[in-house]
């Protein structure tokens, strides 16, 4: 209690020690769990991936890295989710543009946002069983383009590559229309006048003001979509049919069927750093981007 | 023109492909055929009798809903003071604790899964209601974190200060002027931090065990060796839940994502 009184009286310029002498009673609880259940969880894994046979090694890593097998599953998983990135920004971004600087009646685009978060607030298990029965066989996506001549016969959705990105493009499409929309909405519209009425053509005003503006919006969104199609499990396992491994499949038989602490936690570790590298390197071109407009 | 056009057609396309699988899943449970069928052929609310029929059904449903609530206050218990704190002080570690505290929202849940299952086995808590929790504990706070933090300014701070001049206690301050202030931030994030735990399967799927399953991991399991519409019927439910917790999150504090206004 005497804690909370000398925050409230705290004077203006607090010395560091005395900062943080008067923000630890606060601080205790939420550090003291993430400690117990986040970071030491995390570190028992690292530690359990660095050790076989009870001493310290790096046999599980180079059972990893060493195998052909996870260098392909790694490329799978990758290519899966950068595809899905891509297609996730050409559908969101047209989207999130109409939504904030096209539709003009506030209940439409209202709708507009409880539409965008229903799914959102849908487990991913539900919606991938939604495409589960649209991409089937018989399923309403092949008997529509059989139907209207597209096709000749119904063509095989699950169990491709084509089919989890269906899908996971379909779970992560509300996180970008979210990210870039809410950084769109922030864009000043006057700025856009001002650029019009300086003689730029729509398409050079958008090029040269509200893309650049937008884009940090854009970069966390695409970095957010990015690490979740790269670790969805579900996603992959419901709609691969068991024909496509993606590498959280891998993890998961280790720790479910198979116990391998060891191994399974060098798959856990290889996945997290590949994971983080990447978004760093994202991040990274895209400052550099954002720095030349 | 064409270009407005365009983009016209692209922006309804993109929220029919959104809406599409819902409708499907929602039309799908009210077949009268014992396949999924949709368009649906007839109509028959009797896959919800069986869903409700079936005990192992609603104590999923239960399970989920305890697990979810218990986490979002955990969440909100865990958030707050630490929002007070990175708001209100300039420690040393700052920024690294502010970036433990988000960093599950980046890292893969299946990592995390995997950590708690091998660390609550450890203490003896494996496939528990408990292990459950703290893992969830720790997915959602971020999500509070992140709504109260900016609500957190120093115009606030300003009427905090006279608060405590006034002569209020600090107990006082928090509950008649911090917390009025910041109640937006708050019930948005406890809102995203309830459903974010209520829909996870990624991290649940580790700790359950066939007793002790949240509806997400059921459905999970059956779907992958059975679909029938009792499935779809179950997905609906989670749909309808859905629903209301966009239409409670619009009523008390509004839907301003995408809006014009700053």
């Amino acid at each position: 209690m005497t804690a909370v009184l000398t925050t409230t009286a705290m004077p203006p310029a607090a010395t560091a020690p005395t900062a943080l002498r008067r923000a630890l009673p606060l601080l205790a609880a939420p550090v003291a769990f993430f400690v117990a259940f986040f970071a030491v969880p995390m570190v028992v894994v690292l530690s359990s991936s660095l050790a076989a046979g009870g001493a310290p090694s790096l046999a599980n890593y180079a059972r990893v890295l060493l195998d052909q097998y996870h260098w392909d599953v790694l490329a799978v998983t990758f290519r899966i989710a950068a595809l899905t990135t891509l297609a996730v920004t050409l559908l969101g971004y047209p989207l999130a543009y109409y939504l904030v600087r096209v539709v003009s009646s506030n209940a439409l685009r209202r709708s507009c946002v409880i539409l965008l978060l229903l799914p959102l607030f849908t487990s991913n298990i539900v919606r991938s069983f939604g495409w589960m029965i649209l991409l089937g066989r018989n399923g309403l996506v092949n008997d529509t383009l059989v139907g209207i001549g597209l096709l000749e016969r119904p063509v095989r959705f699950l169990g491709t590559e084509m089919g989890i990105v269906i899908g996971l493009v379909y779970i992560l499409l509300p996180f970008i229309v979210l990210a870039v929309g809410n950084a769109l909405a922030t864009v000043d519209p006057t700025l856009e006048e001002a650029s019009a009425d300086l003689g730029a053509s729509p398409f050079t005003t958008f090029w040269t003001v509200t893309f650049p503006l937008c884009l940090p919006g854009l970069i966390a969104g695409v970095i957010m979509v990015f690490t979740l199609a790269a670790s969805a499990y579900v996603t992959p396992a419901l709609l691969s049919g068991g024909k496509i491994t993606v590498f959280p499949m891998l993890i998961f038989q280790q720790y479910s069927t198979v116990f391998d602490v060891h191994y399974g936690g060098a798959l856990s570790i290889t996945l997290l750093v590949f994971t983080l590298v990447l978004v760093a390197l994202a991040g990274r071109i895209g400052n550099g981007g954002g720095d030349r407009s | 023109m064409i270009a407005r056009v365009v983009l016209r057609i692209v922006a309804w396309a993109v929220m029919a492909y959104l809406i599409l699988p819902l409708v499907v899943i929602v039309g799908a449970s009210l077949t009268a055929t014992s396949y999924l069928a949709f368009p649906p052929q007839g109509l028959t609310l009797a896959w919800y009798g069986r869903m409700l029929a079936d005990t192992s059904y609603v104590a999923a449903f239960g399970t989920s809903t305890a697990l979810a609530l218990a986490a979002t206050a955990g969440a909100v218990l865990l958030a707050l003071p630490a929002a007070l704190a990175i708001a209100r002080h300039d420690f040393p570690g700052k920024r690294t604790l502010l970036s433990l505290l988000m960093s599950p929202l980046v890292l893969p849940h299946v990592v995390l899964g995997a950590a708690l299952l091998q660390y609550c086995a450890a203490l003896g808590l494996m496939r528990s209601f408990a292990a459950l929790l703290v893992g969830h504990v720790v997915i959602v706070t971020p999500f509070v974190l992140r709504s109260v933090l900016p609500q957190l300014t120093p115009e606030q701070r300003a009427l905090e200060e006279a608060s405590a001049d006034l002569g209020a206690g600090p107990f006082e301050t928090f509950l008649l002027v911090v917390l009025p202030q910041i109640r937006g931030g708050l019930t948005s994030g406890a809102i995203f931090a309830f459903i974010s735990s209520w829909i996870n399967v990624e991290l649940s799927i580790f700790n359950t065990t066939a007793e002790l399953t949240t509806i997400p991991v059921k459905l999970f399991n059956y779907v992958q060796y059975t679909i029938d519409p009792v499935i779809a019927a179950v997905s609906s439910i989670t749909i309808a839940v859905a629903a209301v917790t966009i239409v409670l999150l619009d009523l008390t504090v509004g839907l301003h994502v995408l809006s014009n206004r700053r």
